[in-house]
């Protein structure tokens, strides 16, 4: 009895100080333009933080991944897991003046703070990109221990470490941070970004945002001066199972094989909620949950990414349009605005995609989407009378929010004088 | 996720590693028959099989086989030459009539031997259900290379759906299996190994309706699928060897696997009720052909794609590599030690468990020695960078079960014990898959479904 007793307290104390030496999980945001004191030119812009290092352009995002809130444009709610951005907590003009204070804090910012579309990634091809994920505890289900990935879609000639599809790589446990890393030299075009842990739960659950690379010329898409534009839009086609949500919510078997979406949406919002130029309320369970833990930042919207196009005549926009969708393949058309096909899945339309390569650009009225495919549409708006005018899907029962009629995947594309 | 599942996942996959073999010396092809040279006779017939999905259920079977041998799922490539005129014989064995229909190609039926008469049909000659009796010759020119689908043609609703299909190709007249492999007459499809990926689905309701033999209350309005096949497996049996006898009617594959700078021939096809974009993780691929059309003299109307929506009845020829450029950081890890300090931090660490000893002396590698010579092809900006990251500690990550323990291509890491431990050669492991990602499900069971990997080896492991 003596030794058991001598033994325990031994056992327990390598247990407590090997738990404090070497297992701590921590927040770690990686950021050359913030970490470097070589750093110049640090700002925030595109929804980063921005700087040059040796004469080398540097973005840095840094995002929590968890579980939360959003409302359908029928006015349901719904739960789903997501993608929140805590860019803004770092300097400069941060919320926090210091990286460390902001550091500090993101696990509770991102409590129950999921957004679905995620936070749009727009970076440049002249950029490093440094893009920090930190995963936070699931508030509604405690049960899952669910690590949680960014895969950047599309992203040519990667590795394994940063493609985020667990079985072949790593994914990051709850607590703990990874910084993905992608050079963009030469990546110009249209990507999307997900979740690749358990992928038909996480993306059905909302796991989804829009990634796109500009051109180092700008004012094109690819740059030619064939994909030259104006103005440029990211729109996302999403769709949403409630009956799935709500088994995942309510613990229940998850029904693959049954799934049924009936929210179509674009970028996570169903007409007419994607006219709203601002930010959807936040849910009320969201309000409800977060004023029950101990979170110190404000709770925000969910759904951040509208989806109405503007553009004054004359003007060419350009539509990055991505599908995430987990079920179906959906079509798109604009009406009676022509869509000219310039882009197909971050690479110029052309022959071998080569900027110097035959023109396999088409003008069509409509494009057939399916998960995981992107396209870059040029809309001409030259001799287009001013007025609204709608992107829509032509799958028209898909113009519904679940029971409410004339809703679902449907914006408006306004062209004024 | 269900972990038990995983391990009997994972103790199927080590056991199928095992079991791949080297082919040819140099390249691997697409299993399948071939026939005498200028005019292949194949010996088809039909039986009931019955598929083991990858979660380990069984469904009931329709399926192609040659004659004498194990019907299949999916049915016997056939593999022929530009030019060639192909005889297929088919005789029945199930209790319905049965047919082949070839979309792309002109094709003629007559009885060649038996009691006949073959039933007329309404798309082509019939073999009627008399237990093999009645051969019927389904014969035609193989006129255009490429990729081409084959399948019943009577009552095709049901009969495909129950597994009566397969691929056939055309090799080129220009084609030599050591020294022109090409998919076209055109050096712009030149490749060095060659995938297919059939692509398939079901409703195991109606298998269970004709299982039980209640064909009449089958209702194709009413459908839904539950399990997505790529080549006639479900994952994780995509993984598993061909001619498995754990899967005795299904016997391909559908593992890729390249090293950096080889190209590998997807070869696409679309035969289930529902379109599938499959998506390749690791590279864009080039789709170079289409319905067995090349795509411009020098694949000139080539055009890349990350993911290409495969409609039933559609067929692309895709060429995939992976060569690492512009990865931005050194993948083969001649960078000094991950743990020297990367732009901006200011001290390093000890060398940790994800740093490695290239050559076995003790020493952590230095990117300036002479052990540590760039790759061929290895992108000549990046030799020598180091992983520009910190990696988390080990505690804090989950590891998947093809991670090698290190970021670099080729080498191992620890690992903590029971992860990791699938990737023989520490290769970078791609999915490729169906991005309609309900489809990665074996009904209702996650992970599974229209998935496989692709595997760039290292340099070290050539592949055969």
């Amino acid at each position: 009895m003596k030794k058991g007793l001598i033994i325990i307290p031994a056992f327990l104390l390598m247990f407590i100080a090997f738990g404090l030496s070497s297992a701590q999980a921590h927040v770690f945001f990686q950021c050359p333009c913030l970490d470097d004191p070589a750093a110049t030119g640090v700002v925030k812009a595109h929804g980063n933080i921005e700087c040059s290092v040796g004469g080398q352009s540097i973005a840095c995002k840094h995002m929590t991944a968890g579980d939360g809130f959003a409302t359908t444009a029928d006015g349901s709610e719904t739960y789903i897991f997501g993608f929140h951005d805590v860019t803004n907590l770092y300097p400069p003009n941060g919320v926090y003046a210091t990286k460390d204070e902001a550091d500090a804090i993101v696990s509770t910012d991102g409590l129950l703070a999921a957004e679905t579309s995620a936070p749009t990634i727009n970076v440049q091809e002249n950029q490093d990109f440094y893009l920090t994920l930190s995963i936070v505890p699931m508030v509604i289900r405690p049960d899952l221990f669910d690590p949680h990935t960014v895969h950047f879609h599309g992203y040519p000639n990667a590795s394994a470490i940063f493609d985020g599809e667990p079985m072949s790589s790593i994914s990051t446990n709850q607590g703990a941070s990874l910084t993905y890393y992608y050079n963009l030299t030469g990546r110009p075009g249209t990507y999307m970004y997900h979740c690749h842990v358990e992928a038909s739960e996480h993306m059905q659950m909302g796991m989804l945002g829009n990634l796109f690379v500009r051109a180092a010329d700008d004012t094109t898409a690819y740059n030619t001066a064939d994909t030259g534009f104006d103005v440029e839009y990211p729109i996302q086609v999403i769709s949403f199972d409630p009956k799935f949500h709500q088994a995942d919510q309510d613990i229940q078997p998850l029904p693959f094989a049954e799934m049924l979406d009936v929210y179509p949406m674009f970028n996570g919002r169903g007409y007419p909620d994607t006219i709203n130029p601002n930010d959807l309320p936040p849910p009320q369970q969201k309000i409800d949950g977060r004023a029950s833990i101990e979170t110190i930042s404000p709770t925000q919207s969910s759904q951040k990414v509208p989806s109405r196009i503007t553009a004054t005549a004359g003007q060419t926009i350009l539509l990055r349009l991505s599908s995430l969708a987990t079920v179906d393949i959906y079509t798109i058309t604009a009406g009676g605005l022509p869509l000219q096909i310039v882009g197909k899945d971050a690479r110029i339309y052309k022959g071998q995609s080569n900027p110097a390569g035959t023109p396999l650009f088409q003008t069509v009225n409509s494009v057939n989407i399916g998960g995981g495919e992107s396209f870059d549409l040029l809309i001409d708006t030259t001799g287009i009378a001013p007025g609204t005018y709608f992107l829509y899907t032509s799958n028209l029962n898909e113009l519904a929010n679940n029971l409410q009629e004339f809703g679902g995947m449907m914006t408006e594309i306004v062209i004024a004088p | 996720m269900n972990n038990t599942l995983i391990k009997a996942y994972q103790t199927a996959v080590v056991l199928s590693l095992l079991l791949l073999v080297p082919l040819v010396a140099g390249a691997y092809d697409i299993p399948g028959i071939t026939g005498t040279p200028g005019s292949p006779v194949f010996n088809l017939t039909t039986g009931t099989g019955t598929v083991v999905t990858g979660e380990g259920n069984q469904v009931h079977m329709w399926l192609f086989g040659v004659a004498g041998g194990t019907v299949q799922y999916t049915g016997p490539t056939l593999i022929v030459n530009e030019g060639d005129t192909v005889t297929i014989n088919l005789t029945n064995n199930l209790p319905v009539p049965v047919s082949l229909v070839i979309p792309g190609m002109n094709v003629t039926a007559a009885v060649a031997a038996g009691p006949g008469p073959a039933l007329p049909g309404i798309l082509t000659k019939e073999v009627p259900a008399d237990n093999g009796a009645t051969t019927v010759a389904y014969t035609f020119t193989a006129t255009q290379p490429g990729t081409y689908l084959y399948h019943s043609g009577t009552n095709p609703s049901l009969e495909v759906e129950m597994g009566l299909l397969g691929a056939l190709i055309v090799r080129p007249a220009g084609y030599d299996a050591v020294t022109n492999r090409i998919a076209y007459n055109d050096p712009a499809s030149t490749y060095t190994h060659e995938n297919l990926f059939l692509l398939t689905d079901i409703d195991v309701r109606f298998h269970n309706a004709v299982e039980n033999g209640n064909l009449t209350n089958i209702d194709f309005a009413d459908y839904r699928r539950e399990y997505w096949f790529i080549n006639g497996r479900n994952l994780p049996d995509t993984l598993a060897a061909q001619n498995t006898p754990l899967l005795p009617f299904q016997p391909y594959n559908a593992i890729a696997r390249l090293n950096p700078g080889q190209t590998i021939l997807y070869r696409m096809i679309g035969a289930g009720r529902d379109g599938h974009p499959f998506h390749t993780h690791g590279n864009h691929h080039l789709n170079i052909g289409s319905q067995g059309q090349l795509m411009g003299a020098g694949a000139s109307l080539a055009w890349n794609a990350f993911t290409t929506a495969v409609y039933p009845g559609d067929t692309f020829d895709a060429l995939m590599t992976w060569t690492g450029q512009g990865i931005g950081w050194d993948v083969y890890g001649h960078a000094s030690d991950i743990d020297n300090p990367p732009l901006g931090f200011s001290t390093g660490g000890a060398p940790g468990p994800e740093d490695f000893d290239n050559n076995g002396n003790g020493v952590y590698d230095q990117c300036n020695d002479a052990n540590n010579l760039a790759q061929p092809g290895e992108d000549p900006a990046a030799h020598c960078v180091p992983l520009p990251v910190i990696m988390p500690n080990i505690q804090d990550l989950t590891f998947g079960m093809f991670y090698s323990g290190s970021p670099f291509l080729g080498a191992f890491g620890a690992l903590p014990p029971g992860e990791g431990g699938f990737n023989a050669n520490a290769g970078f492991f791609f999915m490729q898959h169906s991005h309609s990602e309900r489809e990665l499900t074996n009904f209702n069971i996650f992970p599974g479904g229209m998935a496989t990997f692709l595997i760039v080896e290292p340099p070290s492991a050539p592949v055969q």
